[in-house]
């Protein structure tokens, strides 16, 4: 969870210039046991000081599918928790919202996130030594194969 | 888990929006015309197929439709790239290695486990790049292609998206002489990276699939096609060509068999003069280039016999499966739309740059490539035929282009290389590479006879010397003693000494049955151990024989 929700941020920080300074105030919401819910945006830029809050800013995207989401993600839910699920991915896509408003037309746009160094490998072989351990964790394993159900259509 | 997942749905959704666009975009890649119902095969193919085409009473019922369709085709090309280790871990890779033994938590898709990409992969991609004269990409990133499948054990394919590392370009190409020829020039939309997904076996009868992960995780460069193809021929010379080029490059064995080079091919119909597009079919499991020619024209007749029909609606967007055996595409599976990958950028993995030094530097180091050649082979007098057939191979042609830098006559170590050398690795199933002799003695082998240190006939009798054995031309000249005799006097001897000999044949000869020439002609030459000049013999033998008429 912790590190999805760095993944955010992470795209986040590729979305939006260096002059920009994010302050993610978390207001205590409804949606307490989930940590995504940024409630309040402070965005300056170009001088102009932006404010925006997921209580006060109606989002400009659609609301979402929850049950398309699970589906895509092959998970099941219950109609109750469908229900419980909405509101809060709403928030987080609200949010979404309010990033998409941003005006960026003076900003050269990243295509990924500020890295340190380009960080490659060198085409050099390595055995991963513990094979065994890994094959044997596998749920359904026939030597030499993995066992999965009959598939033969993809999508 | 939950969470994350409501996550993942969320953090796609902005990339919807270009999702789509690419998808427009994709749509006019596959494009290309087509008239002809002809079925034929790529000639650079080693292994023509056993099955015959079959006289298709559609084809013949299509014909006469058929001039009034064009086709429309696109190919999409996955090459394997022949790195010593997969592209985001250090796993070896080597076909044909024992299932799911070069595999890693990286590759399996285990939890924590993060990618790292192998320098070796962006290198080739851009020598490719550079080769099909794409623009490439200083920036670019990987993306995650999202879908469910067992031989995807991430649940997410690492590959690049709106971002690739090339765009554009094009490969130009030479038809075969006996498909009429000429030059074509296929344009290039996009080359861009990924990896590999695991292999999947289907037991026949049980109810389980089994999955080799092996694979999954091996780099490949994904190449996509203009649609500027208009035959079945075309379109199996441009895979060709591209085999040939990764060839040439080094930078994959391009072995379609093994499936290092796979070609999925689309193919629509329009009546001619019709500006929108056909519904387009997919075509897979093509493994040869003769399948990819042959799948595509049966393809074609299917469609227009469809529309000769008023059938047309019947044509739904799919995708196929060439059944060898058969000789026919056959439904695989319908597509309800289009399939949502849910692209988003590979957060694990930072982004690919680029340096205009890196990319110079590996321009230089380019080698000459097939057209290049072709060209230069082209200047230098050669038939096209013999062109098309010493580029095809890179191996063939360093062997010439070794040969003829040691100053053997351009016309004739072609002639040698493509009659008797090819022969020969044919019989014996040997590459070039893999025979005896060496470029240098071939052109001392050319230079001897053209010098008439030689007969052409003791010149063969010494290439397969050297071909099976090895060995030098001046060695084995004088092991054998095979100098030819161009010595008037010594073949008026051995003239007098056959004619002396039978004195029989030789009143007959001047009886008028002159005929008998060849016949003493043979006698000489086996005498002289063949070492005889055939024109001074002929010369002195006819003298001789007319001479007390």
């Amino acid at each position: 969870m912790g590190s999805k929700a760095l993944l955010m941020l992470k795209g986040v920080s590729s979305i939006a210039p260096k002059n920009q300074i994010f302050n993610f105030n978390r207001k205590s919401s409804r949606s307490s046991n989930s940590s995504f819910s940024f409630s309040k945006v402070v965005i300056n830029h170009n001088n102009k000081v932006r404010r925006c809050s997921t209580t006060t800013t109606q989002s400009s995207l659609e609301p979402p599918d929850v049950s398309r989401l699970a589906e895509t993600a092959r998970i099941s839910l219950t109609p109750n928790e469908v229900e419980e699920f909405a509101p809060k991915i709403r928030q987080v896509i609200d949010w979404f919202g309010q990033l998409q408003d941003v005006d960026l037309h003076s900003i050269e746009p990243s295509i990924r996130a500020d890295t340190e160094d380009s960080n490659l490998r060198d085409d050099i072989p390595e055995t991963f030594e513990n094979r065994e351990s890994m094959i044997a964790a596998v749920p359904s394993y026939e030597e030499p194969y993995i066992k999965v159900p009959k598939v033969l259509n993809k999508e | 888990m939950m969470a994350s997942t409501i996550f993942r749905g969320i953090q796609n959704h902005p990339l919807l929006l270009y999702q789509t666009a690419l998808f427009r975009r994709k749509n006019g890649v596959f494009y290309c015309t087509m008239k002809s119902t002809e079925t034929q095969t790529a000639t650079q193919e080693k292994q023509k197929p056993q099955i015959k085409n079959p006289p298709r009473t559609q084809t013949k019922t299509s014909d006469k439709f058929s001039k009034d369709y064009e086709a429309v085709i696109g190919i999409e090309t996955h090459v394997q790239l022949n790195t010593l280790t997969k592209a985001f871990c250090g796993c070896p890779y080597n076909y044909g290695s024992p299932p799911n033994t070069s595999v890693c938590p990286i590759c399996m898709g285990l939890p924590g486990a993060l990618p790292v990409l192998n320098s070796k992969v962006i290198e080739l991609a851009v020598k490719v790049g550079l080769a099909l004269n794409s623009k490439l990409s200083l920036n670019s990133k990987f993306d995650r292609k999202q879908y469910f499948y067992p031989d995807l054990p991430k649940g997410y394919q690492i590959s690049q998206f709106d971002v690739p590392i090339a765009s554009g370009g094009y490969i130009d190409l030479d038809l075969p002489v006996e498909f009429g020829g000429g030059h074509r020039r296929f344009g290039i939309t996009r080359v861009h990276m990924e990896e590999d997904a695991g292999k999947l076996l289907h037991s026949e009868n049980e109810s389980y699939s089994q999955v080799d992960l092996n694979r999954a995780g091996v780099p490949l460069l994904e190449i996509v096609s203009e649609p500027d193809m208009r035959t079945g021929i075309e379109a199996a010379e441009y895979a060709a060509e591209l085999q040939r080029l990764v060839r040439y490059l080094g930078v994959s064995n391009g072995n379609m068999q093994e499936g290092s080079l796979r070609c999925d091919v689309n193919v629509s119909i329009r009546p001619i003069g019709q500006a929108q597009f056909g519904t387009k079919v997919e075509i897979k499991n093509l493994n040869s280039f003769s399948s990819v020619s042959r799948a595509i024209d049966f393809e074609i007749s299917r469609q227009v016999l469809l529309h000769s029909q008023g059938q047309g609606d019947q044509i739904t967007q799919e995708t196929r499966l060439w059944e060898e055996g058969a000789q026919k595409t056959v439904t695989m599976r319908k597509k309800e739309g289009l399939a949502d990958y849910r692209y988003f950028p590979e957060p694990d993995l930072p982004g690919v740059i680029l340096t205009k030094e890196y990319v110079n530097s590996i321009r230089d180091s380019l080698p000459e490539l097939p057209e290049v050649k072709r060209r230069r082979y082209e200047k230098m007098g050669l038939s096209m035929q013999d062109v098309l057939f010493l580029a095809n191979d890179v191996n063939v042609a360093e062997f010439f282009d070794a040969t003829i830098a040691k100053g053997a006559d351009v016309k004739l170590a072609a002639n040698w290389i493509m009659g008797d050398i090819a022969a020969y690795m044919k019989n014996e199933k040997l590459t070039i590479n893999e025979i005896k002799l060496i470029p240098q003695e071939l052109a001392e082998l050319i230079a001897s006879i053209k010098g008439g240190t030689i007969s052409g006939k003791i010149g063969k009798e010494i290439l397969f010397e050297l071909l099976a054995k090895g060995g030098t031309v001046k060695g084995l000249i004088k092991e054998k003693d095979l100098v030819q005799i161009v010595d008037p006097m010594e073949i008026e001897k051995i003239v007098d000494k056959v004619l002396s000999e039978n004195p029989k044949q030789l009143e007959q000869y001047r009886g008028g049955k002159t005929k008998l020439q060849g016949y003493f002609a043979g006698q000489v030459m086996k005498l002289s151990k063949g070492k005889a000049n055939p024109g001074l013999l002929n010369k002195i033998l006819l003298e001789k024989l007319n001479a007390q008429s």
